[in-house]
């Protein structure tokens, strides 16, 4: 997973809100970060550092989850009195974006000035004429409809899309008339994707850490749920424990594992679907996705009722420990960023997300290096199938299984779809009762979890490792497992 | 035969700042030049503000990139 320069800076930014929320300096020092972010003499992404800092400035409101332009003393302030902005998750950077100039339909040198000229007798708009030989298309004419491009029998007109708007599978981001990218919310579903693929890191989720540390800091018991998918985020040769303790010495109160609530959906959701499928519904679809859960409701609404009403394994294990501690305040730590929108569904149960880089940035923050932190405590309540929700296949098997222990006889037959362009496709086809298949396991991201934005490891080597460490769980399935909690109430919140 | 030692850290700081891909891009240098290598990984050198960093040779050198110390190890092979 290559850390390019924006990467650098959006962390580095994390890591000083960090450590001045954590010495309690941050509303004094606050502009101190435009300089030591960025130095006047040192290497420079922008035209000219005064660029280079308004973009921070974007970058800083986000970190303090405050609206973009806020001056930076009060976002401050309010961030420390916790206070967050009404803002998704995943925002654009107006500063930042780069309006990448691209005409999206580009005539090549492949252009034989053929006697046909297909393009021109298809273009609708007559947008396209001959030029030096070849043919030429006029911009200010052009709509953009990609007739030309499929039309040429030599694929000389090719099409070529700004790396956010190629990275949104669900065609959520648009130029706006200025050329700044714009993110419309109505299609948008918060997956991240777009935020990876943004080589000017224009895009970027809002960040709590600071009204985290302030709760930490006035004493609340506060309980980090880790996402199965931390094995390894923080260098292969880190372990488990290791990460444990060092959560433990940012003055967290305990560290659980979500991966028990995965085997409590395994259990949810393996009694809905041999309830319902097949006598009143044709197939089942997962819900532990957020992103693809939105993707069902803002784009294929028709097949809601095909997603099943359990809980996220986040949402599961948020109610576990309050049911045990009801004024715990509680902290999903993990690779995604639509789990920061789903959260806000459950403002009594999830009190912050945090990703793996923005935990990795506090530790910095507070001068924790997990590499030299002696181990904490061991976890893995969970089954080995609980751990495995953390990629692709992982939520399949541990409903087969749990199906299998359950109704012996049911016929489960599953379908995978990862990637949301993939999700959307395959639950098409499922609609129209053109795949053999009664479950979909629905994951937004490439590989599951462990290609989720958040990360900061390799996905396959990370998926080694949850292997591994899954391979190390008391009991195989959700059935075996005693600690999870089946008799709480996991029916989802619509929205 | 004699090899040149190339310590990357793998402590936090580093990670975040992408120590990992200076390993993949040694990791990954054709097994001639490889084999002359002692990678080995080290938790902390001291100057976590200025990472990723590495010591080559002994010299702690501070922000890193794949390139640069592909370059500085190109230089000071045996
Ligand atoms: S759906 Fe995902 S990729 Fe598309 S705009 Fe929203 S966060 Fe970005
Ligand atoms: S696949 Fe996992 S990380 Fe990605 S959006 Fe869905 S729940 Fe989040
Ligand atoms: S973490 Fe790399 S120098 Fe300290």
């Amino acid at each position: 997973m290559h850390v390019s320069e924006v990467t650098k800076i959006r962390r580095k930014v994390l890591a000083e809100v960090s450590r001045l929320a954590l010495e309690g300096t941050l509303e004094e020092n606050i502009a101190g970060i435009l300089s030591t972010v960025v130095s006047e003499d040192g290497p420079r992404y922008r035209c000219c550092v005064h660029k280079e800092r308004a973009v921070l400035k974007d970058r800083i409101n986000m970190a303090l989850s405050q609206p973009i332009g806020t001056p930076l003393a009060e976002a401050a302030g309010k961030a420390l009195g916790g206070e967050r902005a009404d803002l998704p998750a995943v925002n654009l950077l107006p500063e930042a974006c780069d309006r990448c100039p691209i005409d999206k339909f580009l005539v090549t040198d492949a252009c034989r000035n053929c006697l046909a000229h297909n393009c021109i007798a298809s273009c609708p708009k007559k947008a396209i004429m001959v030029v030096q030989n070849r043919a030429y298309i006029d911009k200010t004419i052009c709509i953009e409809c990609g007739m030309c491009k499929r039309s040429c029998s030599y694929g000389a007109i090719i099409e070529i899309s700004r790396p956010c708007e190629r990275a949104c599978d669900l065609k959520a981001i648009v130029a706006g008339s200025d050329r700044r990218a714009v993110i419309d919310y109505e299609k948008c579903v918060q997956c991240g994707a777009c935020k990876v693929a943004c080589p000017f890191g224009a895009i970027s989720e809002r960040s709590e850490i600071v009204q985290l540390i302030q709760r930490i800091k006035d004493g609340q018991r506060v309980y980090a749920l880790l996402a199965p998918a931390f094995i390894g985020q923080f260098g292969p040769k880190v372990k488990p424990e290791q990460i444990i303790g060092a959560i433990g010495r940012l003055g967290f109160h305990s560290v659980k594992e979500v991966a028990l609530g995965a085997d409590a959906v395994a259990l949810a959701e393996a009694g809905e679907f041999t309830r319902a499928v097949p006598a009143e519904q044709p197939f089942l679809t997962t819900s532990c996705c957020p992103a693809f859960v939105a993707m069902v409701e803002k784009h294929l609404p028709d097949a809601g009722d095909r997603v099943s009403t359990t809980v996220s394994p986040m949402i599961a294990a948020a109610k576990a420990v309050k049911e045990e501690d009801p004024s715990a305040a509680i902290v999903f730590v993990g690779p995604c960023v639509a789990k920061k929108a789903e959260a806000r569904r459950y403002p009594d149960l999830v009190d912050f997300v945090l990703t793996f880089e923005e935990l990795a940035a506090m530790f910095v923050g507070a001068g924790i290096n997990v590499a030299e932190t002696e181990a904490g405590d061991h976890l893995t309540a969970a089954s080995r199938d609980g751990i495995g929700f953390a990629r692709a296949g992982g939520v399949t098997q541990a409903v087969l299984d749990t199906v299998a222990h359950l109704a012996p006889g049911a016929a489960l037959k599953p379908q995978r779809a990862d990637g949301l362009a993939d999700c959307l496709a395959v639950l098409t086809k499922m609609q129209q009762g053109a795949l053999d298949a009664n479950f979909l396991e629905g994951m937004a991201c490439q590989g599951g979890c462990v290609g989720g934005p958040g990360t900061m490891a390799d996905q396959r080597l990370t998926a080694k490792l949850v292997e591994l460490y899954a391979g190390q769980a008391p009991v195989a399935t959700a059935p075996d497992n005693t600690a999870a909690r089946p008799e709480i109430d996991l029916h989802r919140r619509k929205k | 035969m004699s090899t040149l030692l190339v310590e990357i850290c793998l402590g936090t700081s580093c990670h975040l700042m992408g120590s990992q891909d200076i390993i993949d891009a040694i990791e990954s240098l054709p097994p001639d030049k490889r084999g002359k290598i002692d990678l080995r990984g080290v938790t902390c050198l001291k100057t976590c503000r200025k990472g990723p960093n590495a010591r080559i040779n002994g010299v702690v050198l501070s922000e890193m990139t794949p390139e640069r110390t592909l370059a500085v190890i190109e230089d000071n092979l045996p």
